[in-house]
């Protein structure tokens, strides 16, 4: 959150020239290239990077107002995934059974995505209560590392609780829209992923509103710079934490639900879009929403370019040997803020 | 400092020589029962005896896990792709120049010390969260690496390695892997109770205060990490040339949590803790993996709940229940005579 304010202090030129703005510059020259040699490549990357961003920005979240690194959050858009499965299922069924119901087929996806974030959210406020609560009453001592090995355990009980429950079978559906795909940059893409696209981009919008314009962000922003500032300010810690935990898994629940045809559900789902949101948020600096975002289309970029040019199998070296290098120059990430003494522990 | 803190507590065993008594003839026990367990029914069993194999491997594996996460506070979340790193090596080596398996595990240690050197090199600038999540993403890395040269390490088709005894029988597997657990065990305690471990102990409590004494941290980190890495290949050998087969799920971020689980809930910095404690866990989660076959992952909850338990409620593990107990006793054999609590630094 203080790197925007950050920037505005420094001069034009010299903001321009630091070695973050190289980065992003050359990603984004790289990319207008690729419109016109490989514009396919642009494409996946907006795509999958909007659906990123919405993992990496919850998880920013979590760790710049509690501090807390979920290593759980693949398992909320696991949840979100199982969620929306279980709720799309009998509406597609019946969207077979009633095919000139034009309304409905338009529709019918969104309940199944609503259905996961709330859930999500639920879950989200579950885990502040049960278990962040007790254990920051007990003892704050070392509470970063404790609390990425309390959720480590907490993605253990989830991952084989989901296979206790319902198995190891694949829930998958292969499409939310039935309709022909659409041409963009002269790439035919699919509605789905069109639409999971702009799904990402509203509600990263509504997202941004709400911590800017409303009260309730703004306290939360306020956690997230000063705990006992704002504590003073009479803002109830509590609250805020449960809020932003809900939130956050709402957000990663919002995603499973909306990748559901690319990612069928299956109680190992979450791994590699837990991967991907941590190479992210380290790439961009733990704690900063915004650099997230920005942070979650290169990371987009390079798997993408990975797929393209090395093979599959190589998506997560690639980003991996990238981000191993920008940390030797920028230890503390692309878009790193000077709070590092919270988290240095 | 309060009972409470999470942080390693220093042993006070060399200020006391009574209590250093008994920790000679509790360890002496232990080993002597660990060496005839396999003779006690219903340990004869070849299922039991292949369990407890596995048993000692993970104890060995936490104790290694230990070294760093409960002394320097760094939490390698690679460490499953140290132990594959030293499997392949090892098995590699084995596998196509015929060598040894004994030399094969020691080049597993070497090569997955050095690399974990360079990671230490490269990672342990940053501290804490941002060294435990880096070393995450090399463990992936390597994992993918492991996955990828298919011409090497033939991926998930997996490859096959000679065996290091000329038997099938789990007996001798058990003694070998108790031998190398003895010597973890020994070597790393060794290091813990000298002046470098100390220097461990200085860094993982306070970074500051141990920079201020004239301490270089990256140096001891790199050290303590390297070593820790090096055992974890050792290990990873002995993996290899016992299951035969080797593919790169060995390197599986679950594994990592598995034995950071193990070396938690034994209690974190002490060592003997998690070697202990691994005996009854890993037997136990194999008994209810056998006796719920129907119902997956049943096991693992109970893992995973047992992990977020001791992490709220107990940070101490089974080493400070063991701590608890024993000062428990010396409270009630010393009661009126003096007052206890000024005679215990640390305590």
């Amino acid at each position: 959150m203080t790197t925007a304010t950050n920037l505005r202090s420094v001069p034009l030129a010299k903001r321009f020239l630091s070695f973050t703005w190289i980065v992003i510059g050359l990603v984004v020259l790289a990319m207008v290239a690729f419109v016109f040699v490989q514009p396919s490549i642009v494409v996946d990357t907006l795509v999958t990077g909007g659906m990123w961003a919405l993992m990496a920005g919850g998880l920013a979240l979590v760790f710049g107002v509690m501090n807390i690194p979920n290593f759980a959050h693949g398992e909320f858009f696991m949840i979100g995934s199982l969620v929306a499965f279980t709720v799309f299922t009998p509406i597609q069924n019946w969207m077979l059974e009633n095919p000139d119901a034009a309304l409905v087929q338009v529709v019918g996806p969104f309940p199944g995505m609503v259905v996961a974030a709330i859930v999500g959210f639920g879950c989200g406020v579950l885990m502040e209560g049960l278990l962040f609560r007790p254990l920051r009453k007990r003892s704050r001592d070392q509470w970063v590392m404790n609390t990425f090995l309390l959720t480590a355990g907490v993605s253990v009980v989830l991952v084989n609780g989901n296979r206790l429950l319902f198995g190891n079978d694949f829930r998958g559906i292969t499409r939310y829209w039935d309709v022909k795909p659409i041409e963009i940059l002269g790439v035919p893409i699919s509605v789905d992923r069109a639409m999971v696209f702009v799904i990402a981009m509203v509600t990263l919008a509504v997202f941004a509103v709400f911590l800017q314009r409303t009260r309730t962000g703004r306290s939360m922003r306020a956690v997230s710079q000063d705990e006992t500032g704002a504590q003073m300010a009479g803002i109830g810690l509590n609250r805020v934490f449960m809020l932003t935990m809900g939130l956050s898994c709402a957000l990663a629940a919002l995603a499973g639900a909306a990748l559901l045809f690319m990612f069928p559900s299956f109680p190992d789902v979450g791994v590699q879009p837990l991967y991907l949101a941590w190479y992210v948020v380290i790439l961009a600096g733990l704690g900063n929403v915004q650099g997230a975002i920005v942070g979650a289309f290169i990371v987009a970029f390079l798997q993408t370019l990975a797929v393209y040019y090395v093979g599959l199998g190589w998506v997560d070296v690639l980003p991996t040997g990238f981000i191993i290098l920008i940390l030797l120059f920028k230890p503390s990430g692309l878009f790193g803020s000077e709070v590092k003494g919270v988290w240095e522990q | 400092m309060s009972t409470e803190r999470a942080t390693p507590v220093a042993d006070t065993n060399q200020s006391r020589p009574r209590a250093r008594r008994t920790t000679a003839i509790a360890s002496v026990a232990l080993l002597v029962f660990a060496v005839v367990l396999p003779f006690i029914p219903p340990f004869t069993g070849q299922d039991y005896q292949r369990w407890l194999v596995g048993a000692a491997l993970m104890a060995a594996m936490a104790v290694a896990f230990d070294f760093t996460a409960g002394y320097i506070n760094i939490v390698n979340f690679g460490f499953a792709a140290f132990v594959g790193v030293g499997a392949y090596t090892s098995g590699l080596l084995a596998a196509n120049l015929g060598i040894s398996p004994w030399i094969g595990m020691v080049a597993g240690g070497v090569s997955a010390g050095f690399i974990g050197l360079l990671t230490g090199m490269l990672t342990l600038r940053l501290r804490g969260i941002y060294a435990a999540v880096m070393t995450w993403f090399v463990g992936l890395a390597l994992m993918g690496l492991a996955r990828n040269m298919t011409e090497i390490t033939r991926g998930s088709l997996g490859l096959n390695v000679p065996l290091l005894l000329d038997t099938s029988d789990n007996l001798p597997y058990y003694y070998v892997i108790l031998g190398l657990l003895v010597i973890t065990l020994g070597v790393l305690t060794a290091v813990t109770r000298s002046d470098l471990g100390l220097a461990f102990r200085a860094i993982g409590q306070n970074l500051q205060a141990a920079k201020a004494s004239g301490i270089n941290p990256t140096l001891f980190l790199v050290v303590n990490f390297t070593l820790s890495c090096a055992f974890a290949g050792v290990l990873g050998g002995f993996y290899a040339h016992y299951y035969g087969i080797l593919t790169p799920d060995v390197m599986l971020t679950s594994h990592t949590v598995e034995v950071l689980a193990v070396a938690y809930i034994g209690g974190r910095g002490t060592l003997w803790g998690p070697a202990i404690i691994a005996f009854p866990l890993t037997i136990g989660v194999e008994l209810l993996r056998t006796q719920f076959a129907n119902l997956p992952g049943l096991h693992l909850v109970l893992y995973g709940i047992v992990l977020i338990l001791v992490m709220v409620y107990w940070p101490t593990g089974f080493a400070g229940l063991v701590r608890w107990v024993r000062d428990w006793f010396e409270r009630r054999r010393e009661g009126g005579r003096a007052a206890p609590a000024q005679a215990q630094p640390g305590a």
